[in-house]
């Protein structure tokens, strides 16, 4: 990686960084758009086919209501799709001999 | 506008995965085409950054709140949908295993709403209207179209699942959406111009220009 695209990366980290720290404090807990029109049109509740592990961005160990467990849970989310996006674009990129 | 496990029946899941699937061929085409070295860590921010604007719900009018979604944000800075597709898709399997936000069964639909969708009709928004009204009035416009028609695209799905009525559920999603495609043309117009002004290397309509150029220049000239 070039000089230019470390500061890029560490300038994107450090923006998303910030939106994790201020997120539970901006954020919403109101519904969102889409379970708005749910609860007020249908009668269709969400399945709990499956359980995630931090959901609705908390550590459960940590408590729902905890602010902390919230930006950990963004700082998580955030590294793990920084990651993913890297490894992916790699293997995608254009003279690659792996072909899939 | 995450769909949740539940909201669609899993024949119609099918489907939307296979649209998934078809997308995906494409976008890795795509990318063994035009993602180059420099394009990786560009994704890899994007990535996250996608990630950390979708996560915050922000609160709007009506007692509800809104994300920004940011598919015509990633189809401008590539010019191309297809890096739409491939960034919702990791971003969306993010969000759906390990923080609940939208389903698993629904990740087909998710990335058809947000990446499809949205960088489809962000990106040829732009190139519609960039001549004639110019590039920032023709990214805002782009972006807040591409959510807003997102929003009707779940509209849709919802009352073909049998989940909404069709009319108020495009109502109300309609109206949601509106309102939060300000801040996402905001936001879209901020980080375009930004990167424009310190890394214009990266946003491709930079580096395909003269490739266009000499494309428009042949054609005009075929065509006299």
């Amino acid at each position: 990686m070039s000089p230019k695209d470390k500061k890029l990366v560490l300038a994107g980290l450090a923006i998303c960084i910030i939106i994790a720290v201020l997120a539970p404090f901006i954020a919403s807990s109101n519904p969102d758009g889409l379970e708005k029109t749910a609860e007020d049109v249908s009668t269709t509740e969400e399945s709990g086919i499956y359980e995630a592990p931090m959901p609705d961005y908390t550590i459960p160990f940590l408590g729902e209501d905890n602010p902390y467990g919230g930006i950990m849970a963004l700082v998580v989310g955030v590294l793990i799709t920084l990651g993913l996006g890297y490894i992916a674009a790699i293997f995608l990129k254009r003279r690659n001999a792996s072909q899939q | 506008m995450h769909i949740p496990n539940g909201f669609i029946p899993l024949w119609q899941c099918a489907i939307y995965f296979v649209i998934l699937i078809v997308a995906l061929y494409f976008s890795q085409k795509w990318a063994r085409k035009n993602l180059d070295e420099k394009s990786v860590p560009l994704m890899a921010v994007l990535a996250a950054g996608i990630f950390a604007i979708m996560s915050m719900n922000i609160p709007i009018a009506f007692g509800t709140s809104g994300h920004m979604v940011g598919g015509a944000l990633v189809a401008l800075v590539f010019m191309a949908p297809e890096a739409a597709v491939i960034i919702f898709t990791l971003v969306l399997l993010v969000q759906g295993l390990f923080f609940g936000d939208g389903g698993i069964t629904t990740i087909g639909a998710n990335v058809l709403n947000m990446g499809i969708i949205g960088g489809f009709v962000g990106l040829f928004t732009f190139k519609a209207l960039r001549k004639s009204i110019g590039k920032i009035p023709a990214i805002a416009i782009a972006s807040w179209l591409s959510i807003f028609l997102a929003a009707e695209a779940v509209a849709v799905e919802m009352w073909l699942a049998g989940t909404f009525p069709l009319v108020p559920g495009l109502e109300m999603m309609g109206l949601y959406h509106a309102l939060i495609g300000i801040i996402e043309a905001v936001l879209t117009v901020v980080v375009i111009m930004g990167l424009e002004s310190v890394r214009p290397d990266l946003l491709a309509w930079n580096r395909k220009k003269n490739v266009e150029e000499v494309k428009s220049e042949s054609m005009e000239a075929a065509a006299k």
